[in-house]
């Protein structure tokens, strides 16, 4: 679940963002029935050009520009997808996925159940979300859980460029409704050899960050980072699961890694109460409290709104806030 | 390119000024004084723009869109209220707040990122310095401003008081349910909303002909059996005739009414936009020489209501205003991290405190995370 399942290819050395653009681009070659829709994404390529160029070349009826509206958006997609097309729509910000709630609960999410089975909804949404990039009110947004909370779709979380490219390849393959996450904080920090070969990963299975024996810390997106900056700073030897398939949860790789480790911290920079953590930490709880030497603890946002950006800071996990909880998971034994 | 991005390019609205500055309507029957105030705040708002867009530059500031070119709408439209109205503003009408009175220092601090109650503790307003106007905080998600606009003018007809309410929507927004919701809702109550389309042609980087295959923006109305017009956006006088016509008529009980205001967004959406990649410059000499200030300016001389040293004057006195104004609000310290708990909810609760504890604990470089009873740290 590492570099391995990665092919040996040529790479090229690439960014978060650039990963998107390749992938969609890729997709769109290789199945005329891929559409991307949303709004400004024809000339400029998306506020944060993550279609850039794709308007040219695949045109506007491949490259959709549409009305400003998240509902109508996700409306439409889903009346495509029910009659074949494989849809890409695009929601600018977490933040403005809101005002689709309607069309996410009514129909993406319920009618291949519904159905019977036989209506698919293959498309995933992209959306960009979460802090750290100093922005206004509703740009920040990591309410992930809302999502992960309604059944019948998946989520999925990249957390590098090259665990971009192999889950939004699959994500686009699949036939079920996928929310895929970009951690935008990300989009642009850093780059990574990217096979330039097509590959997919699995929608279905977590990925070993870095193996350890004393502790594990569950984490996804732009927190994965920090939790491996923390990991070599304390005096322990921790493993890193990236869970990066939220729903479904892939619960075997998280339960034999705590199960292996005896300690677990959950490192998310959403809110606490009802958090993805809140559901990791019971999970452990119902299936492997015999194996636990401490309590688990969540080293998250507060339960508070995204604060502004002068207070983003102080709200946002960071690698001392992992330090620290796992140091004090590493501090207690039943 | 054509100077309009709309499917319906010609100028056919109600107009007061023409692009020079003469006399194409009647004008409405405003004072000296406000139509210097008029003036003044549209001066005021756009000096406040560039210093804020500097601010900007510097880091000083995140995020900022303006309303450079467009300050015709805000302060015409908000020179129609009376005290007691309301008004819903979203993220570009700053304009209309500062035709009232409210504080520059504190919408400076806010855009600095100060958290609301780090600017009421550091930047106190009394009551006779608050706008009489009642503006409720600026919306960002785009339609929800008027939706709630429509709710509170149901509030003022249940409650039998003469208030209206006033609120923006952008071209593009009015593709949003809401946006369609809030119309039917204030024809179904006969509400006193009055609703202002700024058509400013682009929604970042959509032309207005992407967003609706209507004649116009104001026509959306008549499917909710709500009044409509258009109007030249870039004409103050027009704005403000146009919406003291439907304030008044929402005042008297005939319920709400729908403007379009025709303009042109002739700056980038915002500071992080780069309208170039979307659009040439053929448009922007067009729109230069209907720029608001200018046309009213050139009335207000050709009245005699202004002459070269009032507008040296004003430039002046607005120059100072606004630099006292970033002074003051440099001067806000930064707010306390322990401000994201504030405001929440009336009563605390174990997850509240124990939070605030927590984040104080790692401040203050403790470890955050060592109660392991639920007693606390
Ligand atoms: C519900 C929602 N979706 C998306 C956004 C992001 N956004 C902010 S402004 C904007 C364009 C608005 O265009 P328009 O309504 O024409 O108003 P203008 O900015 O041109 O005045 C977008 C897409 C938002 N704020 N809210």
């Amino acid at each position: 679940m590492s570099a391995q399942d990665y092919p040996e290819s040529e790479t090229s050395e690439i960014n978060l963002v650039t990963a998107v653009r390749e992938t969609l681009a890729q997709e769109m070659r290789r199945d005329e029935s891929v559409r991307l829709l949303g709004y400004d994404m024809g000339p400029i390529g998306g506020v944060f050009r993550a279609t850039e160029n794709l308007y040219e070349e695949f045109g506007e009826e491949r490259v959709i520009d549409t009305p400003l509206s998240e509902n109508g958006i996700l409306g439409t997609a889903a009346g495509m997808a029910m009659r074949g097309q494989r849809v890409v729509p695009e929601i600018q910000f977490l933040g403005f996925f809101y005002p689709a709630f309607g069309q996410f609960m009514y129909t993406i999410s319920k009618m291949h159940e519904r159905s019977g089975g036989e209506i698919d909804m293959p498309l995933t949404v992209r959306i960009p979300y979460g802090g750290g990039i100093k922005s206004s009110e509703y740009h920040s947004e990591s309410t992930e859980a809302l999502f992960i909370h309604t059944p019948g779709v998946r989520v999925v979380c990249p957390s590098t460029p090259a665990e971009t490219k192999g889950l939004l390849a699959a994500s686009i393959r699949s036939d079920d409704p996928v929310m895929f996450l970009e951690p935008k904080s990300i989009y642009r920090v850093g780059t990574e050899a990217v096979p330039e070969e097509e590959y997919t990963l699995s929608l279905d299975d977590a990925r070993i960050v870095r193996e350890g024996s004393d502790i594990t810390v569950l984490t996804w997106g732009a927190m994965v980072r920090h939790a491996v900056t923390a990991a070599d700073r304390v005096d322990a030897d921790v493993e890193i699961v990236d869970v990066r398939t939220l729903s479904p949860l892939p619960v075997e790789a998280i339960l034999d890694s705590v199960k292996k480790t005896g300690r677990c911290v959950v490192f998310h920079e959403a809110r606490r109460t009802l958090g993805l953590g809140a559901e990791l930490s019971a999970l452990i709880n119902e299936y492997a409290l015999d194996r636990l030497h401490a309590p688990i603890k969540r080293a998250t946002g507060y339960d508070v709104h995204f604060p502004g950006h002068q207070t983003e800071e102080a709200y946002l996990p960071d690698e001392q806030r992992a330090v620290d909880a796992i140091e004090a998971v590493m501090s207690y034994e039943f | 390119m054509s100077q309009w991005s709309e499917s319906r390019p010609d100028d056919d609205f109600y107009r007061v000024l023409a692009p020079d500055g003469t006399i194409t309507a009647d004008p409405p029957d405003l004072s000296e004084d406000v139509l210097r105030r008029q003036y003044r705040t549209m001066r005021l708002s756009r000096r406040y723009d560039e210093k804020t867009r500097s601010l900007q530059r510097r880091g000083e500031i995140s995020i900022l869109s303006g309303s450079i070119g467009e300050e015709a709408i805000p302060i015409g439209s908000a020179a129609a209220l009376e005290p007691d109205d309301w008004c819903f503003l979203t993220y570009r009408q700053t304009p209309a707040m500062l035709y009232w009175g409210a504080s520059l220092e504190r919408s400076i601090a806010g855009l600095m990122g100060a958290e609301p109650e780090t600017i009421d503790e550091h930047l106190p307003l009394d009551d006779e310095d608050a706008p009489p106007v009642n503006f409720p905080p600026v919306y960002v998600p785009l339609a929800a401003n008027v939706t709630n606009a429509v709710g509170s003018a149901m509030a003022d007809r249940f409650g039998d008081t003469d208030a209206v309410t006033l609120s923006y929507i952008g071209d593009g927004s009015t593709s949003q349910g809401d946006f369609y919701e809030a119309l039917n809702f204030a024809g179904v109550f006969d509400a006193p909303a009055v609703t202002i389309c700024h058509n400013n042609q682009w929604a970042i980087s959509v032309p207005a002909h992407r967003q609706t295959a209507a004649e116009t923006f104001a026509q959306k109305a008549e499917a909710a059996g709500v009044p409509h017009e258009r109007i030249d956006g870039n004409d103050v006088l027009a704005v403000y005739e146009g919406t003291r016509r439907a304030v008044e008529r929402a005042r008297e009980g005939d319920g709400p009414t729908l403007i379009e205001c025709v303009t042109y967004r002739v700056d980038d959406h915002n500071t992080a936009d780069d309208a170039d990649a979307y659009r040439d410059d053929s448009q922007q000499e067009y729109w230069a020489e209907r720029d608001p200030i200018d046309r009213f300016e050139a009335y207000l001389r050709s009245e005699g209501i202004l002459d070269d040293e009032t507008v040296e004057s004003i430039g002046e006195e607005i120059d100072r205003r606004v630099e006292e104004a970033v002074d003051r609000a440099r001067e806000v310290p930064d707010s306390d991290p322990q401000r994201i708990f504030d405001n929440h909810l009336k009563t605390t609760s174990w997850n509240e405190r124990h939070q605030r504890e927590e984040l104080r604990a790692e401040l203050e470089g403790e470890n955050p995370f060592t109660d392991f009873t639920g007693e606390g740290l």
